[in-house]
């Protein structure tokens, strides 16, 4: 495959032909939500299990503007992102302190502070019922009430966060932290300040989490009491690991495969995170490595079937 | 002290296995569902309170054979979802078996009611939990520090590769620590039951305050648990007192600072 863009064009054209435009909206959000994580966890190598913590934080504080104050879109996309940034900040400078389990216990504990917090102050949050009667205000004066309308916009919103993500993976910045993930030992003897860096995809991965949190948001005109709790971190972990963690791409596979699968399963059964926990457990025993993994192995094993 | 008795189990369970254990709460729901369970069954709150978490036991028993045995080399990403699965499968399976609704539960009859303790009235169950928790703290302790296998297992969180060199069986090992883990976490679940009532969510909101717990303490660290454990009910209880919406959302916050004033954790050197 030498050129995943092209399939990543073409998937962006057809999605909202093949599955409802709300849906195929919701997986682009939620690849940009998975490009966030993939910087931490795929070329940084530190799994945070706290990423809803950004996303339910911008969520909210960007709703409540948009709800209350009828900011512009523009304006809620700015406060999204600075708002995933700076939540980000917080929780990292706590975590990236400690490192292996530590790290993730910490980030799944932080996460929990944010998740009761929005939990009791129901006079802002709503606490479980959500933060309901969030408008999609017009943009440069096309409606995105109309959901082909938006899913132009996301798609072309997650195709930026794409090129912005190659870019700093493929930047020095990008070389460093994947530096620190193969060694962090090496990378601090070299005279990297490790805290430091990781501090920092800590942020760019927030930012990219509010950008999701507020365009959820929304899509939804609700922030659910989930969007800020530890399963929606897990789900985008597990997305991630399916698509594959080590690619650029894995995790725009891995949110195309879970929302899909997800939406058609939970229609079925209310209880469908028996059935998700048992793909977990799966995916685990037998098929790790994810999609991209198993895909390359494929045609690796295709071609080698062609050479004999 | 039951934060102390939850900490302690996933202390020993990350220490030695050195995994995440997301399925730490689910355990402990299940330990509180299997002890009503079992009362109404049998109809005997001791024999329940020591059947209960034995089953706990055994199901941390299965799982570690079954699948996080395969998952030591694999790494800390697919060991979290593999037990974030587990929990999701036991959560999804208690809301199945007994319903998304919680009860309360009533300690039995000759623990119902309170004692005057002279300064302040007091009820006698948690008196009673304060106790039976204080006792397996001590008998954790006893069995780690005084008995031939107990310093096996401290040895196992220091150096693994040494423990397996001296010629013991690191896998068995791995096993016992699991299910006497998993047996902590049953108990404090079996004990939490008619003080708090029993719902499906009891194990997750019991997961963050056992990873605080552990992350304050130190992995593998009895002492530091047991200290953690109580300075978290502490200030959760005094929070309460003042604040009680807040009351949850502070076992965070004193983390927070702890963290923000001492980053390696109360009695940590890493």
């Amino acid at each position: 495959m030498r050129h995943p863009i092209v399939l990543v064009l073409a998937a962006v054209a057809v999605l909202p032909f093949v599955v409802r435009p709300v849906l195929a909206t919701e997986i682009w959000i939620f690849a940009i939500f998975g490009l966030g994580l993939n910087l931490l966890l795929g070329y940084t190598g530190l799994l945070s299990f706290g990423q809803s913590t950004f996303f339910g934080s911008a969520a909210y504080v960007a709703g409540w503007l948009l709800k209350h104050y009828a900011i512009n879109a523009f304006f809620a996309l700015a406060i999204g992102v600075a708002v995933g940034a700076a939540s980000a900040a917080l929780v990292g400078y706590l975590c990236v302190q400690r490192s292996g389990l530590y790290f993730i216990m910490l980030t799944f504990a932080l996460n929990q502070l944010f998740y009761f917090v929005a939990y009791q102050w129901t006079s802002v949050t709503g606490g479980e019922d959500g933060m309901p009667g969030i408008p999609r205000p017009a943009f440069l004066g096309i409606d995105f009430t109309d959901p082909l309308n938006y899913y132009a916009f996301i798609a072309l919103l997650f195709l930026a966060s794409l090129w912005v993500m190659k870019r700093i993976v493929e930047s020095p910045l990008g070389k460093i932290l994947q530096a620190i993930r193969e060694n962090e030992v090496r990378a601090e003897a070299v005279g990297y300040s490790v805290p430091r860096f990781k501090l920092l995809a800590f942020v760019i991965g927030g930012a990219f989490s509010g950008l999701a949190g507020v365009l959820y948001a929304m899509l939804f005109g609700i922030v659910p009491l989930e969007a800020i709790s530890f399963v929606f971190s897990g789900n985008v972990v597990f997305a991630t690991l399916i698509g594959g963690s080590g690619s650029l791409y894995g995790p725009i596979i891995g949110s195309i495969v879970f929302i899909w699968l997800s939406e058609s399963v939970s229609v079925i059964w209310a209880r469908w995170p028996l059935l998700l926990g048992v793909a977990f457990v799966i995916v685990v025993l037998f098929f790790r490595g994810g999609v991209v993994e198993a895909w390359s192995r494929f045609w690796s094993w295709q071609s080698s079937r062609q050479r004999t | 002290m039951l934060y102390a008795l939850m900490g302690l189990g996933l202390s020993l369970i990350t220490g030695i296995l050195n995994i995440p254990n997301f399925a730490h709460g689910a355990l402990f729901a299940v330990g509180a569902y299997l002890l009503v369970t079992t009362v109404n069954a049998i109809g005997n709150f001791w024999l329940a309170l020591v059947l209960a978490p034995i089953g706990v036991a055994l199901l941390g028993l299965a799982i570690e054979y079954a699948g996080i045995r395969r998952l030591y080399a694999a790494g800390h990403d697919y060991q979290l979802l593999f037990t974030f699965g587990l929990a999701l499968i036991i959560s999804e399976g208690i809301i199945i078996i007994w319903g998304p609704v919680g009860f309360s539960y009533l300690p039995p009859p000759f623990l119902r009611g309170g004692v005057d303790l002279g300064f302040t009235f007091y009820p006698k169950y948690r008196l009673f939990v304060m106790v039976v928790a204080g006792l397996l703290v001590l008998a954790t302790w006893l069995f780690l520090e005084k008995t031939r296998y107990g310093a096996i297992m401290r040895a196992g969180i220091e150096n693994k590769e040494m423990v397996s060199l001296l010629g013991i069986d690191i896998h068995r090992l791995f096993t016992v620590a699991f299910a006497l883990g998993a047996y902590l976490a049953g108990i404090a679940g079996a004990l939490t039951a008619p003080i708090r009532g029993i719902n499906p969510n009891m194990g997750v909101d019991m997961l963050g305050v056992a990873f605080v717990v552990v992350a304050l303490g130190g992995l593998g660290n009895l002492l530091g648990a047991i200290a953690a454990g109580l300075l978290i009910g502490v200030a959760q209880a005094i929070v309460a007192a003042y604040w009680t919406e807040a009351s949850t959302a502070a076992i965070f916050a004193v983390m927070a600072a702890v963290l923000l004033v001492r980053p390696q954790g109360l009695f940590g050197i890493r």
